[in-house]
């Protein structure tokens, strides 16, 4: 399938994810709960991309691999290695913006 | 546009019916941000019936990658076509989290501020793509705007005016 609109369900019955390091897919797969791969193109380097990714890897949220050890992480891999993503937390946003208006 | 869009609405989810009317500014090249919007604010009708908001287009400021110079062109532009919607809906507050889109608005505000006409509070949001490093709008606006979130440490570190309150989208 190469474009649609929404992987969603597609994700909701996956075991695992494969991805590239872009943010969207990186987020919508781990608050989904599954656990990820992120393959990193070498060639396209987009570090800005690479950032978000390589945070994720360090804080044991995802495992990471570039397109020619996909084979060899996939063979050697332990999920159960990867740590549970918390959500985020925009009531920390509403509460810090009532305080700057005087709403609290 | 696209992460954008989803990750202001998240930061908007737990606003209370105080930041109301909302005026969205978007892209004019951006398909898919309106119908995320209205997805957003027909679920926030259920919740709270008096609720309001607008949609406003305006031209694009700069596409990814593109050049320098033409880049300074094509944000004049925007900021010649923001300053009077920004005039029309003197907005109290100003919350964005980084597309370029972003920068003329923001900067019309200040302006306005500076002319006396309306003082506008700008809050940015860095996206939470940005571990390490600002996005070209979060460098310019760390400078105007008056109060600079990071979801982050790093970035606290780096960018010392800040305010770091963790992931919150």
């Amino acid at each position: 399938f190469r474009f649609k609109d929404s992987l969603a369900e597609d994700l909701q019955r996956a075991d695992l994810v494969i991805s590239h390091a872009g943010a969207g897919s990186c987020l919508e797969t781990l608050e989904n709960g599954k656990p990820l791969i992120v393959v990193i193109n070498d060639k396209l380097m987009d570090n800005h991309q690479l950032e978000l990714a390589k945070q994720l890897h360090r804080d044991g949220y995802v495992l990471y691999c570039n397109c020619s050890t996909l084979v060899e992480t996939l063979q050697s891999m332990d999920l159960t290695t990867l740590k549970p993503f918390p959500p985020g937390q925009p009531e920390k946003f509403a509460s810090f913006l009532d305080k700057v208006f005087g709403l609290q | 546009t696209g992460g954008h869009t989803t990750e202001i609405l998240r930061l908007l989810s737990c606003l209370s019916e105080s930041y109301s009317p909302r005026h969205y500014v978007f892209a004019d090249s951006d398909k898919m941000s309106e119908a995320k919007i209205c997805s957003f604010e027909q679920k926030r009708a259920e919740t709270f019936s008096k609720s309001q908001f607008t949609l406003d287009r305006i031209p694009r400021s700069r596409e990814v990658r593109q050049s320098w110079t033409s880049s300074v062109v094509t944000t004049l532009y925007s900021i010649l076509y923001s300053v009077p919607l920004t005039y029309k809906r003197k907005p109290d507050l100003i919350l964005c989290n980084g597309p370029g889109t972003c920068v003329p608005v923001c900067i019309s505000a200040f302006l306005l501020g500076l002319l006396r006409i309306k003082r506008t509070i700008i809050v940015y949001v860095e996206s939470i793509c940005r571990v390490e490093t600002l996005s070209l709008s979060g460098k310019i606006l760390y400078y105007f705007s008056d109060y600079f979130i990071v979801q982050w440490p790093d970035l606290k570190k780096k960018y010392p005016k800040s305010i770091y309150l963790g992931r919150v989208v």
